[in-house]
């Protein structure tokens, strides 16, 4: 159970910097920026993928960390880079599962 | 004891994120941002950094004291649950205990917010008869009360909600009751402002709040081991995802009751599952 306690871990405090973040970066009372974030969004399925598909306890713990890190931003930030990188992951999964 | 305090830091922040979804869901539903899914947490670890005042009306040592018995009741809820896999009966006293607490937290506040809290706790314990019923109804099934062996049995026959779906609904409505603002809510009715948690302020808020969390967690775990037989750790993270969506999505649209209206909604519902339960056993549905 180590192992699952380390990820949730990475997760939280993931998500806490990731809101700690964005509001250092956005401000104000409102989302400014809608636009897609290209960044953004190659941190969450970097980070999604190692979580999902690393098979290591250190890199799967990294993965949580980024994923969290775009999952975690303040409301209206990271939502489409986020379900990007999930669904990336997923399909990467599910392929490394079959083929494999 | 290093396996009770992993399980215990999971419930913890399992349990937080989960109630932060919660949170999250009743906010999409209601068609506002709602606040991050890790704001629960955050809220919790915060009150444990917070002023910790004491109101003069309180019962001292009852006041102080019933925040750490909470705490040591789910504490223990874990450690019979995930851990030890053993008693489903331990686990309904956890349950009944929880109830006294609820009630001693609001009585020994001096508040009558919290003593009107208390009240109700008393009259929302219609919850533990369908709990108490559908754990019979699953020792009658398995044989057993030992949660180990109910894995094993549903490991064989299937998982136990194919058999006995009315005895799951009675635990589910145990579930709804537990969730925050749900229909049945009535110990934290905002006419209570917080109910008997009104008067606790700082760290023992903050005790609350871990408690709550690691409550949620342990309620989800156990509904989902008895009743959806042996899970892997991705089976019961989307288990306790998909119900916390559930609850989340009928209590954003649904008011609370009104005490009497909720004391006999959920005696309703529960003899209905009873009396279900039962005719399906009777009848041979039920092998």
């Amino acid at each position: 159970m180590l192992d699952y306690m380390i990820y949730i871990l990475a997760f939280a405090v993931g998500s806490i910097l990731g809101l700690l973040y964005s509001y250092k970066k956005h401000g104000e009372p409102y989302v400014a920026v809608s636009d897609f974030n290209i960044p953004s969004a190659a941190v969450s399925i970097i980070g999604w993928c190692l979580a999902f598909n690393a098979g290591n306890v250190v890199l799967a713990a990294v993965g949580f960390l980024l994923g969290g890190l775009i999952m975690g931003e303040r409301p209206g930030y990271g939502r489409k880079e986020t379900a990007l990188g999930l669904i990336v992951a997923v399909v990467l999964y599910l392929l490394l599962k079959l083929t494999v | 004891m290093a396996e009770i305090l992993i399980q215990v830091i999971i419930a913890f922040l399992a349990g937080s994120l989960l109630l932060g979804l919660h949170r999250k869901v009743m906010a999409r539903v209601q068609k506002r941002p709602g606040p991050p899914i890790v704001q629960h947490l955050i809220h919790s670890l915060k009150f444990f950094f917070k002023e910790t005042a004491i109101p003069k009306t309180v019962s001292k040592v009852f006041y102080i004291g019933i925040v750490f018995i909470l705490a040591l009741v789910w504490i223990v809820g874990v450690i019979v649950g995930p851990v030890a896999h053993d008693s489903l009966l331990i686990l309904f006293g956890v349950y009944a205990v929880y109830k006294i607490v609820e009630h001693n937290s609001g009585s020994s506040s001096g508040s009558p917010y919290g003593k009107l809290s208390c009240v109700r706790a008393v009259l929302s314990a219609a919850t533990e008869l369908p709990l108490f019923a559908a754990i019979v109804f699953v020792y009658l099934v398995t044989g057993t009360m030992n949660i180990g062996q109910i894995i094993t049995y549903q490991s064989v026959h299937g998982p136990l909600v194919f058999s006995i779906p009315l005895a799951a609904l009675m635990f589910f409505m145990l579930i709804i009751t537990k969730s925050p603002y749900s229909p049945f809510a009535i110990t934290k009715d905002k006419a209570l402002i917080s109910g008997f948690e009104t008067e606790h302020f700082g760290f023992l808020r903050g005790f609350m709040l871990f408690s709550e969390s690691i409550a949620w967690y342990v309620m989800l775990w156990v509904f989902l081991t008895i009743f959806f037989g042996p899970l892997n750790a991705v089976g019961y993270l989307i288990g306790m995802i998909a119900i916390t969506f559930v609850t989340g999505f009928i209590n954003a649209t649904t008011p609370i009751l009104s005490p009497n209206h909720s004391v006999m909604t959920q005696i309703t519902i529960g003899a209905i599952c009873f009396f279900g339960t039962i005719l399906m056993i009777f009848t041979g549905v039920v092998a």
